[in-house]
């Protein structure tokens, strides 16, 4: 992650975004019919053996990543060039598009029907790619008096 | 209000509560009553260990099983947002409760009074990982097979966790049990801030 922000040529130059999981460029072979693959998506993720996707890892990058924490995009961030939207994966590309309002990671994995451990790497890569913000920090704060007395007053108000 | 609608609006802090208890007890109906959104589901790939297979090599100990989670949240102010995870509460998926557990405001242990040998496991667990927790009965059709003071003594939790009765249905009946679960978290973490 680091090594992408100190601005040395990467011989890599698609990040940490691994080749299965770029589409290949336009033209480049038939590739079927876009249309279909963009309304079966869900579809399409629940065919493949889960870890396919992550090329067999199961341990999420970062072990902060709970269930519940809280995700959004990113705009220009610069090492987007990189790794042009367009080829990223489908169900990468469904990923941000879904993070244009603050969603969990639970929400994520349950919407586009990827397994939690699955949802968890690709949302790691994808952060490690500048086009989504992990807002980590914010699921650890200790738990306050203030904060149950906040969800308390929330729940009250519930008739 | 413009600014809620805005894609770059900062995100809520997200809190969580867990809703445990066997299979059919109601777990997903009470997350459903107070949700705001309709329950979704996330799989979970689990590794465990298994226990008395009866081919006891070295390969086989492990096995991976796929654990269903239902979930729902309620929107607290601008800035909260709570989430309820519904999980099974078998054996075998115990290990699974570490990471669900970590950084939860508390747990509702949701129990049929006539087949309370599927909550011994979770009640265990939250006994002793030391998160506050509730033993909500659910009364299904108004009708208890045992008094709460039975439910009690043949759970034998501590004193201090409050068992209640509820109606997993009713959206209400949940909001207060989820608030005695509160009411009990307060408590603790007050406790905590003392010292």
């Amino acid at each position: 992650m680091n090594n992408e922000l100190r601005g040395t040529p990467d011989p890599e130059p698609i990040g940490r975004i691994p080749p299965y999981l770029r589409m290949p460029p336009a033209g480049a072979a038939p590739t079927g019919t876009p249309s279909r693959d963009a309304g079966n998506t869900a579809d399409r993720f629940s065919s493949l053996r889960p870890f396919v996707l992550t090329a067999g890892r199961v341990n999420a990058i970062d072990p902060e990543i709970d269930l519940e924490t809280q995700v959004t995009v990113r705009r220009n961030d610069p090492r987007m060039i990189r790794t042009p939207l367009a080829s990223l994966g489908p169900e990468m590309q469904a990923m941000v598009a879904l993070c244009a309002e603050p969603i969990s990671v639970a929400e994520i994995s349950a919407r586009l029907r990827l397994h939690l451990g699955v949802t968890k790497i690709l949302v790691a890569d994808l952060r490690a790619a500048g086009y989504l913000d992990v807002h980590v920090a914010d699921t650890l704060s200790p738990l306050s008096s203030d904060t149950i007395l906040r969800v308390m007053h929330g729940l009250r108000a519930i008739s | 209000m413009d600014f809620a609608r805005s894609p770059d609006r900062t995100p809520p802090v997200p809190v969580k509560i867990i809703v445990a208890g066997g299979f059919g007890v109601g777990k997903t109906t009470t997350v459903r009553s107070i949700s705001e959104i309709a329950p979704l589901t996330t799989e979970a790939e689990m590794t465990s260990v298994s226990v008395g297979v009866d081919e006891p090599r070295a390969e086989s100990l492990k096995t991976t099983t796929t654990v269903a989670m239902d979930f729902g949240c309620v929107t607290i102010d601008a800035s909260l947002k709570l989430y309820l995870f519904g999980t099974p509460g078998q054996d075998r998926f115990g290990f699974m409760w570490d990471t669900l557990a970590h950084g939860a405001l508390g747990a509702l242990v949701v129990a049929d009074s006539s087949r309370l040998d599927d909550c011994y496991q979770p009640v265990d667990y939250f006994e002793r990982s030391g998160l506050p927790f509730v033993v909500a009965v659910n009364t299904f059709d108004g009708a208890l097979a045992y008094s709460l003071d039975d439910v009690r003594w043949a759970l034998a939790v501590n004193p201090r966790v409050p068992i209640v009765t509820f109606d997993a249905r009713r959206r209400t009946s949940v909001r207060d049990a989820l608030l005695v679960l509160l009411e009990q978290a307060l408590a603790q973490v007050r406790q905590a801030e003392l010292r």
